[in-house]
């Protein structure tokens, strides 16, 4: 027993930093509608400038808290409400996934841009001595509880209370949960919504800095990545609470952190249970809940009374525009395509060429989100995961089997679809939010348990890619051999798209995204439908992931993981979504602007990101993506030019009415 | 052709639908009406499969459809509107009715996508031109929904509803968010493609004109059951429905 408590009390602060953060998860969706995949950026932002302003300013403790915790914290949960979550429509789910998704990837991205890239170390308790023994809980001696158990033990539990008070004795509480429902229709009744859910924000973002900061003490450095365990075991715990519970939210996020340090004490170092189970447990954990919390299943049926008044979104540009202007458009393609291949192959400097090739396949996998999201409105985080499901299995057949790399990749792909397709089933009943968090959890799964794994993966620096796995001279030094196939299988798997996207299944597709009660009620099969875009998702995923660890000539983890997967949904919702074009011009887009600020001083490495999760930003405001946006701007510009020049004086050109 | 059998529904303490029995013939038009309340949403959904009864039985022509999923019926031949209009914004009207008009007869193979056969074939457009004709959509054909005022898109959910064929159609509150002649004119199309379709209609609505006009025989709900059958003037005068309209003295 003694043993049993000594090795679960270090557990503690993690327990009390998960419970924070998965009340605050469940305090923003209650309270404003808005499961905040951000959140964890934010802790992670309020720990890194507390941290930064003891190391480097040489601030007090105490002073660094209120400016990281009590300042920044809220400062920036008023900041996206004001300028983001309240912009978006209280139905549209999905921007508010894409909106949180942005912050995500772009403020760990932004933090080392404006407070350089020296790292935070040794960050001290807020509250207590971390290295002084205050007492020994039961007296017993193995049992201290130092300055860090009791900084987080004492604050979680303060903070706790009051919320839980505020919320269900005080009228602001019943205020912020009428806002939830329909902040229009709470306006309605004569109360300022907006103030109500920005005091919302502000709570849950000072909630997201206090837990930041309680976990930061625990890790030698403070690094984004320790903020995504904190971040899913707190998702875990807001699942098994239906995102409702706020004690059931606490407790299961307590639980979590002691059950993971106690387990970490029993288990043998360097079984499997030790290496990937317990680094696993999270994940489980949220897909357990995932499968078994009803709740979870209702999560995105509540719905605005007053939604109907939304606007409708527009068709795509490339299905609107005159007939006239989509000729010139086409043609346009057409050029700029020969211009391409000719230049590839002929004056491109080598390294450009490398450059542009890498863009080749990462257009192949941004297909599949097209196929997924744009088409079929399914949004998966795995998708990254699904690529690198091929290029490891490519990998393995090489090394272990001899079969030639590109023949392993379309069996690598094969397994990807497949994986996709359970990933489906088991998410059948889970829509918008529940799914989003079902593939989430599968990446994340993929990471700590598959990829890590040196057996599949050759360890963290993967597997290097030999010359005579390929059977074509793909890896020859002026990159022709590849940039040929790579162009063909663009080219392939873009008209495959296209005609996906306009026969019958697109249009079923189409209409799942639209409404699946209505595609139901006319006899779609929308199971096997979810089925089959998920399949087919993996599919093009895991033909991207093989070209791309050609292009890399080594398949490394770090290239597949989960942060990837959600930085492309980002990339390809900034360019456009529900187009092919959209997914070329993400991809290369997205290699171009990396390439470019190579040349900036190494603090800017991550600005690409943060210019596309800037982009995915407006995605509320935009759903069609800002560059397809600004395309719809040119055309209407060019309809209206060559309407002027064949009706002149014409009122409907002049917009006199 | 469908009969409900002491269907049952409650939501946690609540219950929405007592006993409710009903039955509707082949060709025939029924309506069915109530007080807010009444359960009439409640018996509609389980019906069409979105709710699954506490107890009680849903036959289709003969057949007990049981747990069956709204989309598997709707391949069965029940053809469905909503209270709330169900469209496909990003589809023209045209593409609503392929939709619906292909997939009840499982047409949607990936690979004739792939080979790019999946161009509407002559006989599917004739069909298509024909309903189009009738609800008086043929102008926005190609038109996306999104961009329709609401009345046009109760058109397309009907037209969509009746194109492949169905046997019965379910229309909840067709009229919802109407004005009084819009809802004049959906009631004349409902009444013509039922009468030219011989499909069974039946339809819940709170406009009792609307219900006048389309339904030869009415039911009337309220508290969650059945409480008259009959023609409308005879059911309208019952003391039962005036008891459930205008409460007791």
């Amino acid at each position: 027993m003694e043993q049993l408590i000594g090795f679960a009390v270090p557990g503690l602060p993690y327990g009390c930093a998960y419970a924070v953060f998965a009340v605050g998860l469940c305090l923003t969706y209650q309270t404003t509608g808005v499961f905040n995949f951000g959140y964890g950026a934010q802790a992670y932002a309020s720990a890194f400038v507390f941290g930064w302003l003891v190391q480097y300013k040489a601030w007090p403790v105490w002073a660094a808290f209120v400016a990281a915790v009590v300042v920044l914290g809220p400062g920036l949960g008023l900041v996206l409400d004001r300028f983001l979550f309240r912009r978006i429509p209280s139905t549209n789910t999905t921007a508010k996934m894409v909106t949180g998704l942005s912050l995500l990837v772009g403020i760990p991205a932004l933090l080392p841009v404006l407070f350089g890239n020296e790292n935070v170390v040794g960050v001290p308790s807020v509250a207590f001595d971390p290295n002084t023994v205050y007492f020994h809980l039961f007296g017993l001696a193995v049992v201290p509880v130092n300055g860090i158990v009791l900084s987080a033990v004492v604050l979680a539990v303060a903070i706790l209370v009051v919320l839980v008070l505020l919320l269900r004795v005080t009228f602001l509480g019943l205020e912020m949960r009428a806002a939830v429902e329909s902040r229009r229709l709470v306006q309605l009744g004569g109360v300022d919504g907006d103030r109500v859910t920005a005091t919302a924000w502000a709570m849950s973002g000072f909630m997201a800095g206090l837990a930041g900061v309680l976990l930061a003490p625990m890790q030698a450095t403070v690094q984004s990545q320790d903020f995504v365990t904190l971040m899913v075991a707190a998702i875990a715990a807001a699942a098994w609470a239906a995102l409702r519970s706020m004690p059931v939210a606490a407790a299961v996020g307590v639980l979590l952190g002691v059950a993971s340090v106690t387990l970490q004490g029993y288990l043998p170092t360097g079984s499997i249970w030790y290496s990937a189970a317990l680094p696993a447990m999270p994940f489980i954990v949220l897909v357990a809940a995932l499968l078994t919390v009803p709740g979870l299943r209702r999560l995105d049926a509540s719905v605005d009374p007053l939604s109907t008044v939304d606007p409708p979104q527009p068709p795509p540009v490339a299905r609107a525009r005159a007939p006239e202007i989509d000729r010139v458009v086409r043609t346009g393609w057409w050029v700029l395509l020969v211009a391409f291949v000719v230049s590839m192959l002929t004056w491109m400097p080598r390294g450009w060429e490398t450059v542009l090739n890498q863009g080749l396949a990462y257009s192949v996998i941004f297909l599949s989100i097209t196929l997924l999201t744009g088409t079929a409105g399914q949004l998966s985080l795995a998708q990254a995961t699904l690529a690198g499901v091929a290029a490891f299995t490519a990998g393995q057949l090489a090394e272990h089997l001899g079969l030639t790399f590109l023949v392993g990749g379309l069996v690598g792909s094969v397994l990807a679809a497949a994986v996709a397709a359970v990933l489906a089933l088991l998410s059948m009943r889970l829509r918008g939010l529940g799914l989003a968090l079902m593939t989430l959890a599968a990446a994340l799964l993929f990471d700590a348990a598959v990829f890590s794994a040196s057996s599949v993966s050759g360890g963290t620096g993967g597997i290097t890619i030999r010359a005579a796995w390929l059977g074509l001279d793909l890896l020859a030094p002026d990159g022709h051999v590849y940039f040929v196939v790579a162009l063909a299988v663009l080219v392939i798997c873009t008209g495959g798209v296209v005609l996906v996207q306009r026969g019958t299944v697109g249009r079923y597709l189409a209409a799942m995204r639209g409404s699946e009660v209505g595609a139901g009620g006319v006899g779609v099969n929308l199971p096997w439908q979810r089925v089959l875009v998920f399949a087919l998702s993996g599919a093009l995923a895991g033909v991207g992931g093989t070209l791309l660890a050609v292009q890399q000539t080594v398949i490394a983890p770090a290239a597949f993981n989960y942060q990837l997967s959600v930085a492309f949904v980002v990339v390809v919702v900034t360019t456009g979504v529900g187009s092919v074009e959209g997914a070329i011009q993400a991809g290369m887009g997205l290699v171009v602007i990396e390439e470019l600020f190579q040349y900036a001083p190494p603090r800017f490495e991550g600005l690409t990101f943060v210019l596309f999760a800037l982009g995915a930003l407006a995605y509320a405001a935009h759903p069609e993506g800002v560059v397809e946006l600004e395309k719809r701007r040119w055309t209407a510009r060019a309809e209206r030019l060559i309407l002027r020049r064949r009706h002149p004086g014409s009122a409907a050109v002049t917009g006199e009415s | 052709m469908l009969a409900v059998t002491d269907v049952r529904k409650s939501f946690g303490g609540t219950a929405a639908v007592r006993s409710a029995s009903l039955t509707v013939e082949a060709g025939e038009s029924v309506g069915l009406i109530g007080p807010n309340g009444a359960g009439k949403t409640t018996l509609f959904r389980c019906i069409s499969g979105e709710l699954r009864p506490d107890a009680g039985t849903v036959a289709f022509g003969g057949r007990t459809l049981g747990r069956m999923p709204p989309w598997r019926r709707a391949r069965l031949g029940i053809g469905r509107t909503y209270q709330r209009v169900e469209v496909f914004p990003e589809l023209t009207v045209l593409d609503h009715l392929l939709v619906a008009d292909r997939a009840p007869r499982h047409r949607g193979a990936l690979w004739r996508d792939l080979l790019n056969r999946s161009a509407p074939r002559p006989t599917e457009l004739d069909r298509m031109a024909a309903v189009l004709a009738m609800v008086g959509l043929e102008a926005v054909a190609d038109r996306p929904v999104g961009a329709l005022g609401l009345g046009t898109c109760r058109l397309v959910e009907l037209a969509r509803a009746v194109v492949a064929g169905p046997r019965l159609l379910l229309a909840d509150e067709p009229s919802s968010g109407l004005d009084g002649d819009e809802t004049a004119s959906l009631a004349s199309v409902l009444r013509a493609l039922q009468r030219s379709s011989g499909m069974a209609v039946l339809v819940v609505d709170h406009d009792l004109r609307l219900v006048e006009a389309v339904a030869d025989r009415v039911l009337v709900m309220d508290l969650g059951q059945v409480v008259a059958s009959g023609a409308f003037d005879a059911v309208m005068s019952a003391p039962a429905v005036r008891r459930a309209y205008l409460g007791t003295a």
